[in-house]
């Protein structure tokens, strides 16, 4: 039998495979290995791989994509299993996501979105165009604790204060926190309405999962 | 010949102009609204942007056409306005008084997979499209900018000199400074990409947006080392920074003006001039550093907006 180590499973991720990683994601739980393991210890670091090259500057766009589609693959196919042995991933909690209204840019929002399934969190993906109040009635619908919004363009950054501004309106009976990015998004824009600032998919990984402790 | 291809070829380096979207945001226009819109809504802040950059001393303007591609304009709904917005935008550029109107040429924003679905035959197709109705409006030249892929660059440049041979075209790509040097974020580098440009019958090839000046004199430094190609370079005024309802950007003119002309004694720049929040202002700043540069043109009699 195929002998499977995790560092392959990683290894299908950061090679952007996705087919591969749907081949071994299902070889792995046929063969009766944990899927939470095969999940945090071998996909998730290969996603977490494809960041760091990013940030080296080994990586650029296609391979980033092509690498959180390999993540999104081994996530389905894993995902039946993962219920069926009733060892559905702890949730770190849970996550919506969008880009403002006026904004049709959506590939580094569905990149965050990935990330943070990859590492554990429940996300709601609302898609691009997102107005602002459904952005809040979808928190309140799923209790979400990290309200995710991305903005690419000048024009349309003013909807993140929007959102701040909302969210601490909706009168929740808990403290949603509003986390921002996109490239025109500075930490001095964030720390100016209220929110937290990510500067690429890695670091709002780390930033979600900060929130998440609290 | 014509006379600005003569121009961009022999020299001395063209004053182009500064940011037009930023020109128009701080007039007023609102979020998630198309800048190519105004050219029909607003004429008269068109007007008086191009003629504050001709005052400044831009020799050329960009007419206000980056997104007047089928592909943008269909997410707008307006895609029945196609020839309207390209014909309506020359003419303001035209009727500000500008020597050089160059038609601005933006990406579709459709990306070929894994990143979208595009396929270079959409591309082509747009891109005829617009080069054609653009060259009936009489231009003195188009500009491919902002593209963040080497393919699609390349897809315009070419459609554009289909649609109109004998217009020069010039190509701008956005890069972004990453450890290993200056790529786009399709990862196309910095030399090889303008020397193919090049070779596809660019009459001048650089970069404009995503960078300020500081980065792009570091690019022209490096592409001027490495090649002897025509550049074109564009920065922006560093990062926008949000204040009240509006937009400001960092930088000073004056920081702008000294690192593009830090570049000038070279002979291979064929036009320098601003991107993204680099207003008049920036523009006044670079001429008054080009020795010898003609005095700005007298904006044309008209009413004032």
């Amino acid at each position: 039998m195929l002998q499977l180590e995790c560092a392959d499973l990683a290894q299908a991720v950061v090679e952007g495979n996705a087919a591969e990683a749907r081949r071994l994601a299902r070889a792995w739980a046929e063969a009766g290995g944990d899927p939470l393991q095969a999940l945090e210890q071998g996909f998730a670091r290969g996603i977490h791989r494809v960041g760091e090259l990013w940030e080296e500057g080994e990586y650029f766009l296609p391979e980033l994509i092509q690498g959180a589609e390999a993540m999104k693959a081994a996530l389905e196919t894993l995902g039946p299993f993962l219920r069926a042995a009733r060892t559905e991933q702890r949730s770190r909690g849970c996550v919506v996501i969008g880009t403002v209204r006026g904004d049709l840019h959506d590939i580094g929002k569905s990149l965050v979105a990935t990330m943070l399934s990859a590492h554990g969190f429940e996300v709601h993906d609302l898609g691009s165009d997102v107005p602002v109040a459904a952005f809040v009635e979808e928190t309140r619908r799923v209790r979400a604790g990290i309200v995710a919004a991305s903005a690419l363009l000048t024009t349309t950054m003013v909807g993140q204060r929007d959102l701040v501004r909302a969210v601490q309106a909706a009168g929740f009976d808990w403290s949603p926190r509003v986390l921002i990015g996109g490239a025109p998004t500075t930490p001095d824009w964030a720390a100016e309405i209220g929110a937290r600032h990510a500067e690429n998919a890695l670091r709002a990984v780390a930033v979600a999962e900060e929130l998440a402790q609290r | 010949m014509s006379e600005l291809l003569d121009r961009l070829r022999r020299g001395p380096c063209l004053l182009l102009d500064g940011g037009l979207g930023s020109e128009l945001i701080a007039r007023g226009l609102a979020p998630g609204t198309p800048p190519d819109l105004w050219t029909l809504e607003r004429p008269g802040d068109l007007t008086s942007v191009h003629r504050a950059y001709l005052e400044a001393g831009s020799e050329a303007v960009h007419s206000n056409t980056f997104g007047a591609n089928a592909a943008r304009l269909a997410r707008f709904g307006l895609l029945d306005r196609i020839e309207d917005l390209n014909h309506a935008a020359v003419r303001l550029a035209r009727e500000a008084g500008a020597r050089y109107v160059i038609a601005d040429v933006g990406p579709t924003g459709e990306y070929l997979p894994p990143v979208g679905q595009a396929d270079p035959g959409q591309w082509r197709r747009h891109f005829v499209q617009q080069g054609r109705i653009l060259a009936a409006s009489g231009i003195d030249a188009f500009h491919v900018e902002t593209m963040t892929d080497l393919r699609e660059a390349l897809v315009a440049l070419e459609s554009l000199r289909e649609a109109a041979p004998g217009l020069p075209v010039l190509v701008s790509l956005a890069f972004e400074r990453r450890k290993r040097g200056f790529f786009t974020i399709m990862g196309d580098p910095l030399v090889p990409s303008l020397t193919r440009l090049a070779a596809a019958g660019a009459v001048a090839v650089g970069a404009n947006c995503g960078i300020a000046s500081a980065d792009m004199r570091e690019l022209g430094r490096e592409a001027l080392a490495a090649t002897d190609l025509p550049l074109v370079l564009q920065p922006n005024a560093g990062q926008p920074l949000r204040e009240g309802g509006g937009v400001r950007y960092a930088q000073r003119p004056e920081e702008f003006a000294e690192d593009m002309a830090s570049l000038l004694p070279a002979a291979r720049l064929a036009a320098l001039g601003g991107c993204c929040g680099t207003g008049p202002a920036f523009i006044a700043a670079l001429r008054s550093r080009m020795p010898g540069h003609p005095q700005p043109v007298a904006p044309a009699p008209g009413p004032r907006p």
